[in-house]
């Protein structure tokens, strides 16, 4: 394979390569706060 | 790591009096302009947050960055006062958040005790919640669903068990404090904690589709496992000296129970581990005690409210 399909054929992979990887996030969340605005509140 | 922040709701108000005490507004509109400086995404409306009626929270959040959010409570004519939900990207995922309140008494009996401001009424929650979700995964192709349920547990419960294409439901009512991460038929019931005492984190990852396992139930086996293979190999080094057959009998017979329990172990956490192409998240929270510093200038907003020594304090 010539170096330029070579190099072509790495960036048409890159995306899947890259796409591997799980998506991550963190959600943070609050409830119930019951209009508390101070710590010993 | 992209992050976002969501209120299940029952954030403003102490009580449903509390309309009486004249630092209850203060304290409210407080809380939402922090909700909306600290980045928020979305709260639910809970019957606490309605105690000083619909047109204080919209006042307090027009032009805000923060959403609430109701699929289910309509004015008398049947108009939605809030969005149903609000969608976001967050790093590479689209997440859609939902948010549920309680609903109105059913004049033919029921088990509802909502109590809603004249003029607002809470729709039947399910069929909302179910309309929304439909909605968020066929149009806006999410690939989350956050249901933020400020309902009384046991509707929850029932939401979780039932709601079809919800991944998370988080629920406040009731002010059930923190707590594990529930598996209830589709959905995973999430705990948010309470009185601002502390934060609940869950680390999410998404690859493919599918339910999502829970982390900590894989990290939990596998840890019982180490400690069980530890037992075992005490029980075999005794084997290796032991000559009274009666006790090499038991050890033999305790010795099989352990290898029991660790096979056992080890299947939980193979079942419980991320596949490849899995869903995961690990709930865990984080404490907001005296040893996290307070923002000067915003203990200087809240001592305005609640001078240090007054009634609130």
């Amino acid at each position: 394979m010539s170096p330029r399909r070579l190099v072509a054929l790495a960036l048409l992979l890159l995306p899947l390569v890259a796409g591997a990887a799980p998506k991550k996030l963190v959600l943070l969340f609050t409830g119930d706060n019951g209009g508390e605005i101070a710590p010993c509140g | 790591m992209p992050v976002l922040a969501l209120d299940a709701g029952n954030a403003l108000f102490k009580s449903l009096a509390d309309g009486q005490d004249p630092t209850a507004k203060l304290r409210a509109g407080l809380l939402l302009e922090q909700m909306g400086a600290q980045g928020y995404t979305a709260m639910a409306v809970g019957q606490r947050d309605l105690v000083l009626g619909v047109d204080f929270l919209k006042k307090k959040t027009k032009g805000a960055k923060l959403s609430l959010v109701s699929a289910n409570l309509v004015d008398a004519k049947g108009q939605r006062l809030f969005p149903a939900s609000v969608v976001t990207t967050a790093g590479e995922l689209k997440v859609g958040i939902i948010g549920v309140s309680p609903a109105s008494p059913d004049p033919k009996g029921g088990d509802s005790a909502a109590f809603l401001p004249p003029g607002v009424q809470g729709q039947p929650v399910q069929p909302a919640v179910a309309a929304e979700v439909k909605r968020l995964r066929t149009t806006e192709k999410v690939d989350v669903v956050v249901l933020l349920a400020a309902v009384p547990y046991a509707e929850a419960v029932k939401l979780a068990q039932g709601a079809e294409g919800v991944d998370f439901v988080v629920q406040s009512h009731d002010g059930r404090g923190v707590g594990m991460a529930q598996r209830q038929g589709v959905s995973t019931l999430i705990p948010p904690g309470e009185r601002g005492r502390q934060v609940a984190k869950l680390e999410v990852s998404v690859e493919g589709t599918g339910p999502f396992s829970d982390q900590s139930e894989a990290n939990r086996a596998l840890e019982s496992q180490r400690m069980v293979e530890a037992n075992i190999t005490r029980v075999k080094e005794r084997l290796k000296t032991e000559k009274d057959e009666a006790t090499r009998r038991s050890l033999q017979e305790t010795l099989t129970s352990f290898e029991a329990r660790r096979d056992a172990l080890g299947r939980t956490a193979a079942t419980s581990a991320p596949a490849k192409e899995g869903r995961t998240f690990l709930l865990s929270y984080v404490q907001l005690g005296a040893d996290v510093a307070s923002d000067k200038a915003v203990q200087q907003q809240v001592e305005r409210v609640e001078p240090p020594g007054s009634a609130g304090h």
